[in-house]
């Protein structure tokens, strides 16, 4: 099963086309080198056999047989002429002068170089040498043969055969070893991620990629795909509060409105009460109505597709638009709802989602603050970016509560039962991450400073 | 009133719908003809004249933009409402820009797919020249962008006197929440909240505080009506 995969595995493929190629490249350098020492090795004894045969053709054109026949055994006497070999025969092969004992039935050319093993073993040697030799056949008939022994550099041509073949061999099986090893290894890693995704695919979403605690690339591998399902687990667990969230928040209105339709419906027609029922239902069912059409506002602004209608607006004017809509809903709490700060901040947006946004924390800041409080709305330039906040006075909210404001239906034990659906901060935290502005919660002690920091428009 | 200012095009392929928004018109007192498809609105709206046209945007055959848009190239310059599914604000955007005059998302009340129809279908035939609006015995100073009840002025916010007139030219007509967003605020998106409600509740204050008899009447769960006691 393994190895069937380690044998399947792109890894092992891709070593194998590597050891391929190496061993190609390997053994064409060890040729090249045994090649070019035989090569330089033979040609120097080549080179000292020619200039003794040069010299004895000499002897033999200045003095003829004679002369050459002592020039032969001079130099057999002489110990730097050790490995060399001279046969001088006459026409009828008997040899004349030299250390073979005949002429060798091997070599039938007439003349030029010929390589050959000795008939018997010579000077004392164990075994029958390997000869090279330069031929003449001289036009009496004479035939002389000066060579050397090439034994020793035939030992040593094959050492460096043996070497060269079982270097790459063994380089092959190294090689073959390692890449299997190495494959195995990132097989095992490839599975055990493949085992935890397919035991997740079967619903284990808290499921994780164990680490080896190497900090290698596929502990790396493995931490960012854990977090990447970190991710949507939270995912998951948000759309679920908020599936959870939406059926408890559609279900008390409708619990209402089929409660109050089965009570007519077995109750008498009487025109008034009806009148206040179906009207009662109808704002009910509106209120449901408005729920969805937020939650896909929200949805809708999370694409980003809105980007596209991006233009340069002043928030000093959306703020004081805001201000003046929700002026009436301030002082019918005796709060006082002012706007502060510069006077044009620009920034690159869409207005009406700024306006809804800011709309949303204005509302926020008046149901929520202080009654016969103070609301301030600043807009500031700071540092070239582009700062609104909204601060209220009334009782704030934990700071340990901050990181929940923000998500879809998510609303303070407390405020549990004044109007509202939970979706305007989501609203706000979209248009927010749509703006790629950040939002900044603050103890404006006493009360709550919400702070939208945009990046100012390039002019 | 010139012929067909009374009659209504509505271009509604569900059946049920259709026949609720057939059935209202007819109460408000329109004659109402109706079109199921794309390719019927295009034929009918060429061969007659019409008040106002509502189309609805998801049609079997043609989308209702495009249907609007090949009423436009044909000369068909009639009001058009278009009512939709796909609420948005650039769906909207979208078919105001083609050329429609209104936008309704469904779902949508009948009080205020006739107080749209209404708004639409006088916008067709009266353009006010006057400078001075009464109702009543409110006047509202269209230069000077004033306004007085029996001669004594009513201070008023711009946005309020804007409010106002808003309502003052729909005299005694039903003018939705939605209504007073996208005219007066230029808001194209439902705040979720009853902040029209205090907002008109304060210009009422001020409009008729202290007066002989109430202009600004509340329809209960649509919106506002201006308009003198008979």
């Amino acid at each position: 099963m393994l190895l069937t995969k380690t044998l399947r595995s792109s890894t092992f493929k891709l070593a194998l086309i590597a050891i391929g190629t190496f061993g190609v490249i390997m053994s064409a350098i060890f040729s090249y080198v045994y090649l070019s020492t035989s090569s330089y090795v033979r040609s120097r004894s080549d080179r000292a056999v020619m200039a003794d045969y040069m010299s004895l053709h000499g002897v033999y054109e200045r003095s003829g047989r004679d002369g050459l026949i002592a020039g032969i055994q001079q130099r057999l006497a002489d110990k730097g002429f050790a490995e060399r070999v001279y046969l001088l025969v006459d026409p009828s092969s008997t040899p004349l002068a030299g250390n073979l004992k005949a002429w060798p039935s091997t070599v039938a050319a007439a003349g030029g170089w010929a390589e050959f093993r000795a008939a018997e073993p010579l000077r004392n040697a164990a075994s029958r040498p390997l000869l090279r030799a330069m031929i003449e056949t001289f036009p009496t008939g004479d035939r002389l043969l000066v060579g050397n022994d090439i034994s020793d550099l035939d030992s040593f041509t094959g050492q460096i055969e043996l070497a060269v073949i079982s270097g790459v061999a063994l380089i092959f099986v190294l090689a073959g070893v390692a890449s299997i090893l190495v494959t195995r290894r990132t097989v095992d890693r490839i599975e055990s991620i493949n085992a935890t995704s397919r035991a997740i695919m079967l619903s284990d979403l808290d499921k994780r990629i164990p680490l080896r605690g190497t900090h290698d690339e596929w502990d790396r591998v493995a931490e960012n795909l854990n977090l990447m399902l970190d991710r949507i687990e939270t995912l998951m667990g948000e759309v679920k509060q908020v599936s959870d969230n939406v059926a408890h928040d559609l279900r008390t209105p409708l619990t209402r409105m089929r409660g109050r339709l089965e009570k007519a419906y077995h109750g008498q027609r009487i025109g008034e009460t009806d009148q206040s029922l179906i009207g009662d239902t109808i704002a009910d069912l509106d209120a449901v109505l408005r729920m969805f059409s937020s939650i896909t506002r929200i949805s809708q602004i999370e694409t980003q597709a809105r980007k596209d209608g991006f233009r340069t607006v002043d928030l000093v004017e959306i703020a004081s638009e805001v201000v003046e809509l929700y002026d009436a809903a301030a002082e019918q709490d005796g709060t006082r709802l002012t706007v502060a700060g510069d006077r044009e901040v620009l920034v690159t947006g869409d207005r009406d989602l700024i306006f809804d946004a800011i709309a949303n924390l204005v509302d926020n800041a008046i149901k929520h603050g202080r009654a016969g409080g103070r609301i301030v709305v600043t807009n500031e330039n700071i540092d070239g970016r582009a700062v609104i906040s909204i601060a209220d006075d009334g009782p704030g909210i934990p700071s340990g509560e901050y990181q929940h404001v923000f998500k879809r239906f998510y609303r303070l034990e407390h405020s549990r039962y004044t109007p509202g659906n939970g979706l305007g901060l989501s609203l706000v935290a979209a248009v927010a991450r749509l703006h790629g502005a950040r939002i900044e919660m603050l103890d404006n002690a006493p009360g709550l400073k919400f702070q939208l920091w945009f990046s100012a428009p390039i002019r | 009133m010139r012929a067909g200012h009374h009659r209504i095009l509505v271009v509604e392929d569900d059946p049920e719908t259709a026949g609720q928004i057939v059935d209202s018109l007819t109460t408000g007192g329109y004659q109402v003809d109706l079109a199921v498809s794309g390719s019927e609105a295009l034929r009918r709206g060429a061969a007659s004249e019409y008040a106002v046209i509502t189309i609805d945007r998801m049609l079997p055959d043609l989308d209702g933009i495009a249907v609007m848009r090949q009423l436009r190239d044909d000369g068909v310059a009639t009001p058009v409402l278009i009512v939709s599914a796909l609420g948005e604000v650039d769906d909207r955007v979208r078919g105001l820009r083609a050329g429609g005059d209104d936008y309704l998302v469904k779902p949508f009340s009948f009080v205020e797919l006739l107080a749209r129809v209404e708004a639409l279908g006088r916008r067709s035939d009266t353009i006010v020249k006057e400078t001075m609006l009464r109702v009543g015995d409110l006047a509202i100073d269209l230069m000077s962008r004033s306004a007085s009840r029996r001669g004594k002025d009513i201070f008023l916010l711009p946005r309020e006197f804007q409010l106002l007139e808003y309502l003052v030219r729909n005299e005694g007509r039903v003018v939705s929440r939605a209504m007073l967003l996208q005219h007066v605020w230029d808001l194209h998106f439902d705040p979720s909240t009853n902040i029209i409600d205090v907002y008109v509740g304060r210009v009422r204050r001020k409009v008729d505080g202290q007066q002989a008899y109430p202009l600004i009447h509340t329809v209960r769960g649509i919106g506002y009506c201006l308009r003198a006691p008979d």
